[in-house]
């Protein structure tokens, strides 16, 4: 479980950082706390060209508080999340779904950053993240646009990043006011892979709700609370000989997230 | 007293395998078939020859009769086929990860680099992989009729008068998946050959049956080859036969005049480390209207898979020898039927054959209890051996030296307790909760043959223990020496032990839950007689400098035994189901070190909850292992462990020194039977009969919902 020779560079500047992503000969993908792409790099199912490591780019690590909203740079790990007495007040969703992320070791590691641009199914923030309404920041030698969850997640493993973008912050506005949030999820051991999952916002009547393990991207419902659980997994185009207990499992973690919310 | 020896494994003080620094060391990859079962066509290696930093690529062909295949392993009064694991695959290839050429290079990643040069023509061909319909599939080896490896029969008393006598006959069909043993440390070897010697440095569970098998394959005796044995991360029973990659960089060693090493990674353990369990069964009880078992008939479908290493057929039969359990059955018909599959081979998993056992027999009595309209509890109480029986031969023909099933059972009752639990579930069913209860005993043959201990007092006053018996986490450091110092009156501080090493003491090692039994005893008669030699000389042991003693301890089989309770509840939503609660009563026979035995009982206690929970190595219809990494395979972690409460009953064995017997598998052999028994209990009344393992959540989910609300 070696990975295939590539080349390495570990810049100190973004806009190294940038121009090294611009190269279009070559196939380069960007290092960060590794715990996905390292894998496939040893299990030779990633097979880039060159490795740009953004650990020694200072200027990307932080997590902080700004007019109101929580910026995460792409330094960021899940641990300063988890960490955090401002993320724990003021979005306790994310202080919660961080938490079934992996185990301590695999956080204290991976960033927050590179869990949503790998754009796994069963990775819990994106889904955490897609009911806060998060506006994703990106940049390349083109220069820097915003989209919104809908706008980056297309399919399993897959963004709207192009070769030469880098996610650089998410930006996380505060939730409504007066709402409660809740996370729900079930794997069949702690920190394996989530097999399904919720993560809820419930503002009075209106309640949003993004289910992970549904299909290849987070997927998002608003409504009333009550019928949310129902009419969420309705719909799902579910497959395999499983699909109905996944349907079930998910209508369940549904009702817990939402109940969380409001709790 | 706590384990002296993890004072150096919590520091990383450790040695293991990977550890080990020579000079001129070169590193080993292997080019694996990604196909189940193929004709094996030309190999062609010059791009990978080429490649800076290879030095050598070795094919089956290469090394040719210089490396035989690994002996397989007979069993008694049984037919075995010659069918060895090769070195390196020749001709054809049987399971998806064998070997079939071996690149030596300057580090792993440059061999694993070559590894992917090599080029292999690869013909597929259909996959075996049912073990009950082998029989009409491919033959998978020349001269093995009807894939056929294993051929095992043996009936006493009279069976057919039995049914025929019975009130009821109670029938069913298992089948019990495969698992990984997945040790943290894998497998792994170094090679080094030094004028006439290879010396071999193996992560084994001794070197004694490395050496012997090693010596088969490469055609060397004890006088040209050593095997040493360093710290070893686990092994759980997969590493007591010798990797035929092992013998592969032995050649390699030879033939470049370097030593060479094979640390396996984690992918290649999933795939070519020997599975455990995989048996499909088919038992029928005959029972009267009492629930007094008058017979039992089985037939045995173990998926052998590819090849036969040495312990393969030891699980199956096993299983065949132990399937009246605890009970006193007056006629018995066993037939194993182990076929050749597509897949690794299987080998000893902790419980090797006895989980198996355990599973089907228990489960037949609860089936048999809820037929007849008896208490389970009440069917084991009337079936049970007798305390007065022993040494009691059973119908298969082993003879438990000694027990006390009823005191295990009501032990396990106390404290539990069982009737709380029974509350407890019929109070939550009334709020339409899915909960149950459950029991199960077991038997674990353990011991037997011989082990070997030299005891020396040094002119300084301490005392060296050599053993033939290998830690690889059991604790040897602490029981052995305890064993020594109480012998010796001495602290037991003042006791080195050593071990590991061919060269240095013949033995026969460490699987079986043999250590303190027959290691243990044999490091108790040499120090005993080293005190008895120090009373005669009227002085202290310590008084003895440069005195030695020497034993080869032998005795028969002893039989270790018990009863769990588990206590389970099944979430209606979502199939997931829980373990609240898991009662373990072990007789051992008499306890050396309380502590190190209650741990060995949780260990096993978790493998044997992994197994009823997510554990499972699956095949997809081509032969390809679907779960081939721990992203699909999951073990239990500390998190989902339930409370577990561990009790010991000591009946002693009268067949050694110590009265000891086997501590080491217990709770993964019963905890299963425990466990089942208590999800049937849950699910009876949904109209359920019976569920194989694992109990995974969309598995009882559907069950539950098939029952409608």
């Amino acid at each position: 479980m070696k990975p295939a020779p590539f080349a390495y560079d570990a810049p100190r500047q973004l806009g190294e950082v940038l121009e090294l992503l611009a190269r279009e000969d070559e196939d380069v993908k960007v290092l960060a706390g590794g715990q996905s792409l390292v894998p496939l790099l040893n299990f030779r199912l990633a097979r880039p060209d060159r490795l740009v490591d953004l650990n020694g780019v200072e200027s990307l690590a932080y997590l902080r508080v700004e007019d109101g909203a929580l910026r995460i740079g792409a330094l960021a790990r899940h641990a300063d999340l988890e960490r955090s007495a401002e993320v724990a007040s003021g979005w306790p969703l994310l202080a919660e779904a961080v938490r079934h992320v992996g185990h301590p070791q695999i956080r204290v590691r991976g960033t927050v950053c590179g869990s949503v641009a790998h754009a796994d199914p069963a990775a819990e923030l994106p889904v955490a993240l897609c009911v806060l309404d998060v506006r994703f920041h990106v940049r390349s030698v083109r220069g820097s646009r915003v989209l919104g969850a809908d706008e980056l997640f297309l399919g399993f493993l897959t963004t709207s990043l192009e070769p030469d973008e880098l996610l650089v912050e998410i930006e996380v506005p505060a939730p409504p006011a007066g709402s409660g949030t809740g996370f729900a999820e079930h794997a069949r051991t702690h920190g394996d892979f989530a097999l399904g999952g919720a993560a809820a916002l419930v503002a009075g009547e209106e309640a949003r709700l993004a289910l992970l393990g549904a299909g290849p991207v987070p997927v998002r419902f608003d409504g009333a609370p009550g019928d949310l659980p129902d009419a969420a997994v309705a719909d799902l185009s579910l497959t395999g000989p499983d699909a109905e207990w996944r349907r079930a499992l998910l209508r369940e973690l549904a009702r817990d997230a939402l109940e969380r919310a409001v709790a | 007293m706590p384990r002296r020896e993890d004072v150096r494994f919590l520091r990383g003080e450790a040695t293991y395998l990977d550890d080990i620094e020579l000079p001129d060391l070169l590193e080993a990859a292997f080019v694996r078939s990604p196909f189940a079962h193929a004709r094996l066509g030309a190999i062609d290696v010059e791009a990978a020859l080429a490649l800076p930093g290879v030095a050598a690529v070795f094919t089956g062909a290469d090394l040719g009769k210089r490396a035989r295949a690994l002996p397989a392993g007979a069993v008694d009064d049984g037919i075995v086929a010659d069918a060895g694991h090769p070195v390196l695959a020749r001709d054809r290839v049987r399971y998806a990860g064998e070997a079939v050429a071996l690149v030596v290079a300057e580090s792993r990643a440059v061999a694993e680099d070559a590894a992917e040069l090599v080029d292999v023509d690869y013909e597929p061909l259909q996959p075996v992989l049912d073990p009950r319909t082998a029989a009409g599939m491919p033959l998978l080896h020349d001269g093995v009729a009807d894939n056929r490896l294993v051929t095992w029969q043996r009936t006493h008393g009279d069976v057919e008068g039995a049914f025929a006598a019975a009130d009821r006959v109670v029938s069913q069909s298992f089948h019990i998946p495969r698992l990984v043993a997945a040790p943290i440390e894998t497998r792994g070897a170094i090679a080094r050959v030094e004028g006439d010697v290879l010396t071999v440095w193996c992560s084994a569970q001794d070197p004694h049956r490395p050496l012997a098998q090693l010596g088969v394959s490469l055609g060397r005796g004890p006088d040209s080859l050593r095997v040493v044995v360093p710290d070893v991360g686990g092994a759980f029973g997969s590493k007591g036969v010798v990797a035929p990659e092992v013998a592969a960089i032995a050649c390699a060693a030879e033939d470049l005049g370097r030593p060479v090493r094979w640390t396996e990674d984690r992918a290649e353990n999933f795939l070519a480390a020997y599975q455990g369990r995989g048996l499909d069964a088919d038992v029928e009880l005959a029972v009267s209207a009492e629930g007094r078992i008058l017979g039992l008939r089985a037939t045995l479908y173990p998926d052998l898979g590819a090849y036969l290493y040495a312990t393969t057929a030891v699980a199956p039969h096993t299983t065949a020898m132990l399937i009246t359990g605890a009970y006193d059955v007056a006629a018995a018909s066993v037939e194993v039927v182990g076929a050749a599959t597509t897949k690794v081979p299987t080998g000893p998993y902790r419980g090797a054959g006895r989980p198996e056992a355990a599973f089907l027999v228990e489960r037949m009595v609860d089936l048999a209890a809820r037929e007849l309209g008896l208490e389970p509890l009440d069917v084991r109480r009337r079936n049970f051996v007798r305390p007065d029986a022993f040494p009691y031969e059973t119908p298969m023909g082993w003879t438990y030296d000694s027990g006390d099933f009823e005191r295990c059972l009501d032990a396990v009752l106390e404290l539990a307790p069982l009737a709380r639990w029974q509350e407890l579930r019929d109070a939550a069913r009334v709020e339409g909760r899915v909960v149950g209860v459950g029991v199960g005993m077991y038997i674990e043959r353990a011991g037997g043959l011989w082990e070997s201990a030299v005891v020396r007092v040094e002119p300084d006053g301490r005392v060296v223990v050599r053993t033939g018996s290998s830690p690889h986490g059991q604790g040897h450091e602490t029981t052995f020496a305890q064993i020594a110092a109480d012998e010796l009156g001495v602290e037991p501080q003042a006791v080195e032990l050593r071990w590991g090493d061919s060269g240095e003491l013949p033995g026969v090692g460490t699987f079986a839950s043999r250590s303190v039994a027959m290691g243990g005893s044999a490091v108790a008669s040499a120090a005993r007689e080293l005190a008895e030699r120090a009373r005669d000389a009227g002085v202290s042991v310590t008084d003895l400098g440069g005195a030695e003693a020497e034993s080869r301890f032998s005795s028969g089989l002893v039989f270790a035994s018990g009863a769990y309770a588990a206590l389970v509840e099944i979430e209606r939503a979502t199939g997931r189901l829980l373990v609240l609660g898991l009662a373990a009563v072990d007789d051992s026979g008499r306890i050396v070190n309380p502590l190190l035995a209650e741990g060995q009982v949780l260990g096993a206690t978790v493998q044997g909850l992994g197994q009823c929970l997510v554990e499972e190595a699956v095949h997809d219809e081509e032969g390809q292992l679907r779960t081939a990494s721990f992203a699909d395979y999951s073990l239990l972690t500390a998190a989902e462990l339930p409370p577990v409460e561990s009790r010991f009953v000591e009946t002693p064995s009268p067949l050694n020194p110590l009265g000891a017997k086997g501590i080491g598998e217990g709770g993964a052999i019963a905890t299963p039977a425990a466990v089942a028994n208590a999800v049937a209990d849950a699910l009876a009344s949904f109209g359920v009969r019976h569920v194989d393992p694992p109990f995974t959540e969309a598995k009882l989910w559907s069950l539950l919902r098939e029952a409608g609300p």
